[in-house]
């Protein structure tokens, strides 16, 4: 039955989606070895290789490499610590989080919009889609001066520089995801009797999901980066700050603490998006984890 | 006449015609078996039964009227894969009566010996990327007569069972169909299934398509599939088939 697929042929020229759903494993691979005795190996793995860096660097500093433009595990993690006591960390990374946080659910939430919308209503997608393209090529920092001009050195300048970034990611996902969901499984599902309403229930969105998912997973880090490029740009708080700040004063070890900081900010936020997508993709992940 | 096709002329974009002046009659509760080459044009007919294709001339009628849309009286259980990926077996195969609206308790009865009919109560909670090939038809094939609706259309349903499960299920459809007097318009490559099974059998073949013969099976709904094998006309009808279509492949 495949005479429905020359509908779907006809692909719009139009930027790559940023992200690709993760492949679904057809068949899960063969057990072998215990998939908790994987996992610590691999653990003690990256566990050498991130420890056998640290030493090399603490080691090469000041040997090898200039100090002032290095700096040294030891010292940044004695910045750190003095960070973590005094509040440095807790008051900026709240304000980062915060603006990306908004970013995030501002961009994301109209990109998912838009997307859907353009989407699944043919004509307006092929009206759409063109100028919103045209908007992704801008680059987006050019727009920055006039954002400062709108929204001041506020919290708002901030937010709304990282949904422009995030917009254009969770758009074409969601875009193209609407798209290419099969008409196979949606002529089957109306011949059993579907309404417009649970044909977008059951099929259009379950099937969008995995692509909107993937959407939303690789533009979090983007959210991050867009707040902490328009912290450096202008603000007197944040991550972003306290990078430029350091970097003004020639403290190496103060840049390096601030990169820590937004590190292990990035890996808990993508920890937790990843929870919330593979919840709702059981479906596919499921196969993967057998 | 229960569905009806009128003159129908179809081709694919851009390939040769496949259907010029093509008729087909399936009366209520008749159970009809098609047999032809691969690629012959069995699930173009099908298609155009379930509405999915639009015949570029001609007509196709169902229940009386003229077919405008998709065919939503008719189960269809297509050749290719139309599970929902992310829905479990028993959501899958209950979907139907979902989308109908089905009060739950009702429904759950109705899965649950579907489920069991077709072997796959232990599975029910899997999702179709755990299932194997067979295990999918399965599904598909629990999901569309588990509403009963009054035309099947069913693509090659039983070609990855194994010959057990193949058996059960032939004597399953013949009693459901005995049961509702649904009819079924049947794609098949098996000769002895289409035998054991239809009213009336086409062999297809030619481009464009024709009927190159009918034969009709005069043993009704309460056949016993036993006895029917060990009759000496089975044998004779399988013969003539064979030859038949020997004849359609040239
Ligand atoms: N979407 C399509 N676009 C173009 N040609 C098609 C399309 N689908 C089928 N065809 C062609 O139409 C012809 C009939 O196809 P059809 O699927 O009806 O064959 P079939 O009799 O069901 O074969 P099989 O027994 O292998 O399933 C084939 O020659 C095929 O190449
Ligand atoms: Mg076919």
């Amino acid at each position: 039955m495949n005479m429905v697929s020359k509908i779907e042929a006809a692909a719009p020229a139009a930027p790559i989606p940023a992200a690709q759903p993760r492949r679904a494993a057809t068949r899960p691979a063969p057990v072998r070895k215990s998939r908790l005795r994987y996992r610590l190996e691999n653990l003690a793995w990256q566990i050498v290789l991130i420890g056998g860096f640290l030493l090399l660097w603490e080691y090469a500093s000041d040997r090898w490499v200039p100090k002032l433009m290095v700096s040294k595990p030891s010292e940044i993690g004695a910045m750190m610590w003095k960070w973590l006591m005094d509040g440095t960390y807790l008051s900026n990374l709240w304000v980062t989080i915060q603006a990306t946080f908004f970013g995030f659910l501002f961009g994301a939430g109209a990109g998912m919009i838009v997307g859907f919308l353009t989407g699944s209503w043919r004509r307006l997608g092929d009206i759409l889609q063109p100028i919103v393209t045209a908007f992704y090529t801008l680059p987006r920092l050019a727009l920055a001066p006039l954002f400062l001009l709108w929204f001041g050195l506020g919290i708002e300048f901030r937010i709304v520089f990282a949904a422009t970034i995030v917009f254009f990611l969770v758009y074409y996902n969601t875009y193209f995801g609407v798209r290419e969901v099969s008409r196979e499984l949606i002529s089957a599902v109306r011949i059993m009797g579907a309404s417009r309403i649970q044909v977008m229930t059951r099929v259009i969105i379950p099937s969008a999901l995995v692509w909107v998912a993937a959407g939303l997973k690789i533009s979090v880090p983007y959210a991050l980066v867009g707040v902490v490029v328009a912290e450096m740009l202008a603000s007197d708080k944040g991550m972003g700050f306290l990078l430029s700040r350091s970097a003004s004063q020639f403290s190496a070890s103060g840049s390096f603490a601030a990169i820590a900081g937004l590190l292990v900010v990035a890996l808990i936020v993508d920890w937790i998006i990843t929870k919330i997508t593979d919840r709702a993709l059981r479906w596919k992940t499921v196969a993967e984890q057998k | 006449m229960l569905l009806e096709l009128r003159d129908v002329h179809f081709r694919y974009h851009g390939e040769a015609p496949i259907l010029e002046g093509f008729d087909l009659d399936i009366a209520h509760g008749e159970f009809v078996a098609l047999l032809g080459p691969s690629g012959c044009g069995k699930s173009t007919l099908l298609n155009l039964a379930a509405g999915l294709l639009d015949p570029l001339a001609g007509e196709v009628d169902f229940g009386g009227k003229a077919l405008t849309g998709l065919n939503r009286d008719a189960g269809y259980m297509t050749q290719g894969d139309t599970l929902l990926p992310w829905m479990t077996v028993t959501n899958n195969i209950g979907l139907p009566l979902e989308l109908r609206n089905v009060p739950r308790g009702e429904r759950r009865d109705k899965i649950e010996r579907a489920l069991k009919l077709v072997n796959l109560w232990e599975a029910r909670d899997k999702f179709p990327s755990e299932l194997s090939g067979g295990m999918k038809r399965r599904a598909l094939l629990a999901r569309s007569i588990i509403y009963d609706p009054p035309m099947l259309l069913m693509d090659e349903p039983f070609g990855a069972l194994d010959a057990q499960m193949r058996e059960t299920m032939h004597q399953e459809l013949l009693d459901t169909v005995g049961r509702t007097g649904e009819s079924v318009l049947f794609v098949t490559h098996d000769i002895s299934e289409s035998i054991l099974l239809a009213d009336r059998i086409l062999v297809l073949g030619g481009r464009p398509l024709k009927v190159l013969e009918e034969v009709r099976i005069a043993w009704g709904k309460d056949r016993d599939l036993d006895k029917i094998r060990k009759d000496p006309e089975y044998t004779a009808l399988e013969t003539r088939l064979r030859d038949l279509l020997r004849a359609a492949h040239s």
